[in-house]
């Protein structure tokens, strides 16, 4: 995968000084970390609106929710290669922002090298104001080879924006739109009849939308209440799903650190303060 | 960062929204000249793009331009969105970023 040496690494050898106290320095709590989504799909309109939080001023609030990193789908324009870092705007048809690709070795912009202007590209980054204006510190630049890619995007920024406003305003009734063609290959199991509370929540976190489901579940306040935890048995019966997929879930989300064992390898419990 | 040109995603049906600004589309190539290409929208319709395609054009073709007229674009920008293009896909993104949703996009 792509280096991402100047984003662990809180030395001051990576990147300018102004950047390393926001990736490295200081440590927000565990808590908070856990709040901010993962990577969040935004187009740049979004971010050119979207406002500071907090006192470090380190994230922005797009949706009502706090964002560090985003993924962004663009043209690369005025690319610029200097020996310390590769610069470019990203135009995504709603705005124009700059990315800047810190260089450590130069095997890391090997990928940036090719790229002419006009060329669609994948931008994962983590968003940051310098002198007052918004760029996006970029570790990751893909390039974007199936342009259905470009389609999707777009629907999960859109899915994102109504997902966290569904969230603030319930009495706001959800506008017509019609999913009923759904995004072919985009995700797995697709349940549009389910009747559960939390059927089929798309995230923005890393967790699959089965994965989120189990981990909805046990989340339940009756379900932390049971001191035992939850029988995977359970979980499969629940969520009407093959006890397999469930297994293959809670080793995911055990993994993350966010359910753990209880009484034995069989009863689950979601971790708590999260 | 700069917000101050952003294209509208079209497909044929739209693109009368948006007569003399800037909008962004994907056609299906069906014939191709020196000045123009012919394609079909997303939604089936016939459209007329002006300027210079790059050589070779793939079956689809995104064009970024401005809207002449209900059914022409003169192109600034064309890229080769490949051989197998998912349009009813895009024909949808048209229609939720014109709706609703028109805030996230211009």
């Amino acid at each position: 995968m792509f280096s991402s040496s100047q984003f662990e690494d809180s030395s001051p050898l990576a990147g300018g000084g102004f950047m390393s106290s926001q990736l490295g320095g200081s440590t927000p709590s565990s808590a908070r970390i856990r709040d901010m989504q993962g990577l969040v799909p935004a187009t740049v309109k979004q971010i050119s609106e979207a406002s500071q939080s907090g006192d470090e001023k380190s994230s922005f609030i797009i949706d009502g929710v706090d964002v560090a990193n985003v993924t962004v789908v663009g043209m690369v324009f005025n690319k610029n290669s200097r020996s310390s870092d590769v610069r470019f705007q990203l135009d995504d048809g709603t705005g124009r922002i700059e990315c800047i690709r810190w260089v450590t070795e130069r095997l890391d912009t090997r990928d940036l090298d090719a790229l002419e202007d006009g060329t669609y590209v994948r931008v994962n980054g983590h968003l940051q104001t310098f002198q007052s204006k918004r760029q996006l510190n970029a570790f990751s630049v893909r390039l974007v080879t199936n342009f259905d890619e470009v389609t999707c995007h777009y629907l999960e920024c859109i899915h994102f924006h109504l997902q966290n406003s569904k969230v603030q305003s319930k009495a706001d009734e959800a506008p017509d739109l019609s999913f009923s063609t759904p995004v072919r290959g985009a995700s797995n199991g697709h349940h549009p009849a389910s009747t559960n509370d939390f059927s089929m929540q798309y995230n923005a976190d890393g967790l699959k939308s089965f994965d989120k489901l189990v981990l909805n579940y046990l989340q339940q306040p009756s379900n932390i209440d049971r001191e035992m935890g939850i029988h995977v048995d359970e979980l499969s019966q629940q969520l009407k799903s093959p006890l397999e997929k469930i297994k293959d879930a809670i080793e995911f989300l055990e993994r993350e650190g966010l359910v753990y064992s209880s009484i034995d390898d069989y009863h689950y419990k979601a971790v708590e303060g999260l | 960062m700069d917000t101050s040109s952003p294209a509208a995603f079209v497909n044929g049906g739209l693109l009368c929204m948006h007569v003399g600004r800037k909008v962004r589309t994907v056609i299906q190539v069906t014939r191709s000249d020196a000045g123009s290409v012919m394609g079909k929208s997303t939604d089936g319709c016939q459209l007329v793009v002006r300027g210079s395609p790059p050589a070779p054009l793939t079956s689809y073709v995104e064009v970024i331009g401005v809207a002449e007229n209900e059914n022409s674009i003169r192109a600034e920008l064309w890229t080769n969105f490949g051989d197998s293009f998912d349009a009813s896909n895009y024909d949808q993104l048209c229609q939720l970023a014109n709706g609703e949703l028109k805030h996230l996009f211009l």
